[in-house]
């Protein structure tokens, strides 16, 4: 138990250091785990709590430079800014914070205590998903990410196809032989996740983060009387808090959703909700509607990711990799027996939820001053670990080559409005799309097929999803 | 598949001082008197036992060893790295699995066991179990599964038939379904989307053997042990009387025989007997020393304990005894049964195999 506590608290602080770093959420936190995840070798499930209070942590402190810079903490951060900077702007800034944090926190507790606790007991609900249920469930992910994320329709589609071949590189599952690797034997596993992620997401970020002109830092006044008019924020404005909770929620549980559209989501339903109430100058409840949603989506993307094997959201699908290392195997029915394996997960989360609002508290003042160094500063830190992560794989030539590529495609979908979640989504599902279509074929007639309620719900969403996104101009621009 | 993340990976590093820790493992590496290559990344199954392999024999030798792991494009790559490299280093020793036998004998490979030197290798056999309510086979493909889809075949359709007319009756009995993970598969099988599952002993024990005292499952039978003095495939004393022969015989009144039966044979030999082995070049100078601590290894009763307690009861083949192994698969590599081989992967299985006159005997 000590050792738990131990690495529950270390996770809290990695967390915490990850989170308040401008552009580095817990996508890129975890993906540097990477570099040190072999030291819990033998003892996965403390790899398990480090990870997830990890999580907990970055997405709780992601917040920070959202309203203290205007740079987003995390790209799940980034609706946070609209009205959280303007109040830092105004010398507002620990209200600001305080009311995110506590915002932040109940929700993760709350939505953790739903998820992680009573995990184990949806695993019955394993044995209803079939082979065609998952891969209507693939379909479902592919489709919410290609048109609710970005208002670029067509260019999320071709993200989507662009990133099935991605994914599609490496070893022919029937014939077993290599496909795609155009004669470059390092491709026979496939595209290696850690370069892709790092490449798509964390290096243009931090190329913007040098690029961005740093703002001027204004320090708040009366650090004990804007703590508590914070508190009193999330009270009055409890049901927000909670709507904007239950919308990450039911976000993060659709496979391949998350990140920043439930907070986007939560932000519209904030402006929606107070008609008359002016947003982008500095209204809390602009802070209090996306901070709810924040943490509950990371929570329940845990769903899709430990019953299915499929990710809920980018961060969830790094963890798979971490946690595969660790050999233990999203979606496979041993997990579903393993109650260590759950009691640290929730262990994790919960308790570093609770440790993590009560560190930001404390240190909210100093953590003020300290986003005020230069990002170009630690940048270069941030840069050396993911370029550290992503040479692990051969250390040779080919790894710095992979993630040069990647970057570029990264930066290149940035400029040019592609979504990259869209292209993640879609390389990482690109193996189970594949898959569960042969064995859809393979073990199922067209009349079985239809006469499967699981499969007919999760089409009748996905087809509803589709209608949405189609005649529906999205106003959120997520790339 | 996109976990499958880091191969040649470092040891340990301290989470919260990760440049120290760095520092560490360097100096720590270069103290490492042994390495022993693994195909596969940690926490997979001939991980685990390299792991405990490592453990024991290191306190025979009295000198430590390391583990290094290059994973990927199911586990060839680091197998490749050895035979290309890696060999020439007279510290390095290569430990090898079952699908890396199938592999060489189906696939482009470099590696080549007549190259290498035997220093101990444990014989295992992969078990099968099925519904009992059983309609029609369904059961997960995959290159390392082929020796378990050809004795289905053969099971299924009965004796004394020619290929194509098994191909014929595979077609319309088994339903072989592509792209499964081991999990996936363990899934699929208790939602009986898979009707029939295989697994090693000691996975069968944790994931099947429940099932089996619930009265639905039932275990229908292994592919036996190969008999380093014979070269027959015998009896496996875990599971009596289910070796394939016996059930076939007992289901037929006929023992298996044919062309087909002969591909079978030459397909699993080379999975089962070579099921978990660890290799030096031929002329490494450490050979007879690394045998000898194997020896030893296996003759202490605590290490049998931990063998046994993990792995199951499974007899060790140390030194020559090895050699003699590999001597037999090649004995067992007539151009018959590899061309059969060769061509029902092809065309029933849909498998890229490659017929490799080299190792025709």
């Amino acid at each position: 138990m000590a050792e738990y506590l131990l690495w529950m608290i270390a996770g809290s602080i990695y967390g915490v250091i990850i989170g308040i770093v401008p552009a580095v959420g817990a996508t890129t936190g975890l993906l540097a785990i990477f570099s040190f995840i072999s030291y819990f070798d033998s003892t996965p499930y403390l790899g398990v709590v480090f990870c997830m209070a990890a999580v907990a942590g970055s997405t709780t402190c992601d917040t920070y430079s959202s309203i203290l810079l205007g740079i987003p903490g995390a790209n799940s951060a980034a609706a946070s800014i609209v009205d959280g900077y303007p109040l830092s702007r105004q010398g507002r800034a620990i209200y600001a914070l305080s009311a995110a944090i506590f915002t932040s926190t109940l929700s993760g507790v709350f939505w953790g205590c739903l998820v992680f606790l009573f995990l184990p007991y949806y695993s019955q609900i394993v044995l209803y998903f079939g082979v065609p249920e998952l891969w209507a469930l693939t379909i479902l992910a592919l489709v919410s990410v290609s048109l609710l994320v970005s208002r670029h329709k067509i260019r999320s589609v071709l993200a989507i196809l662009l990133g099935l071949f991605i994914g599609s590189i490496g070893t022919d599952p029937v014939t077993a032989s290599s496909r795609f690797t155009f004669g470059w034997f390092y491709l026979a596993d496939g595209v290696q996740l850690v370069p892709l992620v790092a490449g798509l997401f964390a290096v243009p970020e931090l190329i913007e983060g040098i690029r961005r002109k740093n703002n001027l830092f204004i320090p708040s006044d009366s650090y004990r009387n804007q703590t508590r008019d914070g508190l009193k924020a999330v009270w009055h404005n409890r049901w927000l808090a909670m709507r904007g909770g239950a919308i990450g929620a039911i976000i993060g549980a659709l496979p391949g959703l998350g990140g920043a559209i439930a907070d986007w989501l939560s932000y519209s339903h904030a402006v929606a909700a107070n008609r008359g109430e002016q947003f982008g100058h500095g209204n809390i409840k602009g802070v209090i509607g996306p901070e709810g949603a924040n943490n509950a989506q990371k929570a329940t993307s845990m769903i899709p990711t430990v019953l299915f094997g499929i990710p809920g959201a980018p961060f969830a699908a790094v963890l798979m990799g971490l946690f595969s290392y660790l050999n233990i195997e999203m979606g496979s029915i041993y997990l579903l027996e393993d109650r260590e394996f759950f009691a640290a997960m929730a262990f994790g989360f919960l308790a570093a939820s609770v440790l993590v609002m009560f560190i930001c508290l404390f240190i909210n003042r100093y953590l003020e001053l300290l986003t005020a160094i230069p990002f170009k500063y630690y940048s270069m830190v941030v840069f050396a670990i993911i370029v550290w992560a992503c040479v692990q794989y051969t250390g040779g030539w080919e790894d710095y080559a992979m993630l040069a590529i990647a970057s570029v495609l990264g930066m290149l979908c940035k400029h040019y409005r592609f979504s990259r979640p869209s292209l993640l989504v879609a390389y990482i599902l690109s193996y189970k799309v594949e898959t569960l279509s042969l064995q859809t074929y393979t073990l199922y007639s067209a009349t079985d097929v239809i006469q499967r309620p699981g499969f007919l719900v999760i089409s009748a969403i996905t087809l509803f999803l589709l209608y949405y996104g189609v005649t529906r101009n999205e106003r959120i621009d997520f790339v | 598949m996109k976990e499958s993340i880091l191969s040649k990976r470092s040891s340990k590093l301290p989470s919260t001082l990760c440049a120290l820790a760095m520092l560490a493992f360097g100096a720590s590496s270069a103290q490492a008197d042994f390495t022993m290559v693994i195909p596969q990344k940690p926490g997979g199954g001939t991980s685990v036992w390299a792991q405990i392999v490592a453990k024991e024999l290191s306190k025979k030798l009295g000198e430590s060893i390391t583990l290094r792991h290059i994973a990927g494009a199911r586990d060839i790559p680091g197998f490749n790295e050895f035979q290309n490299e890696l060999q020439f280093d007279d510290d390095i020793m290569m430990v090898s699995h079952g699908g890396n036998g199938v592999s060489f004998l189906q696939e482009k490979v470099d590696y080549d066991y007549s190259n290498y030197s035997s220093i101990g290798m444990m014989n295992l056999t992969i078990v099968l179990g099925k519904w009992r309510d059983m309609e029609k086979i369904s059961f997960a493909a995959g290159s390392g599964n082929v020796p378990d889809g050809i004795a289905l075949a053969l099971l299924t359709c009965g004796p004394d038939k020619s290929v194509e007319a098994y191909k014929q009756c595979f077609d319309e009995e088994v339903l072989w379904v592509n792209g499964m993970s081991s999990g996936e598969r363990r899934l699929a099988f208790l939602r009986k989307e898979l009707t029939v599952t295989r697994e090693n002993p000691a996975a069968y024990k944790k994931h099947v053997q429940p099932l089996i005292e619930e009265g639905n499952v039932e275990t229908w039978f292994t592919h036996g042990l190969l008999d380093k003095d014979s070269g027959n495939h015998v009896d496996d004393p875990n599971f009596p009387g289910l070796q394939f022969e016996k059930v076939f015989e007992r289901t037929w009144g006929v023992a298996p025989s044919g062309e087909l039966y002969d591909a079978y044979k030459l397909v699993k030999s080379y999975r089962d007997a070579l099921q978990k082995a660890i290799w030096v070049r031929k002329g490494n100078p450490n050979t007879e020393r690394l045998r000898r601590a194997m020896t030893e290894m296996i003759n202490d009763p605590e290490s049998t304990k931990v063998f046994h307690e993990k792995v199951g009861k499974y007899e060790w083949i140390v030194g020559d005894d090895g050699d003699k192994v590999v001597a037999i698969l090649k004995g067992l590599t007539t151009r018959n049964s590899l061309t059969t081989l060769i061509e029902w992967n092809r065309s029933v299985f849909g498998l890229d195999s490659v017929f490799k006159e080299s190792l025709v005997n």
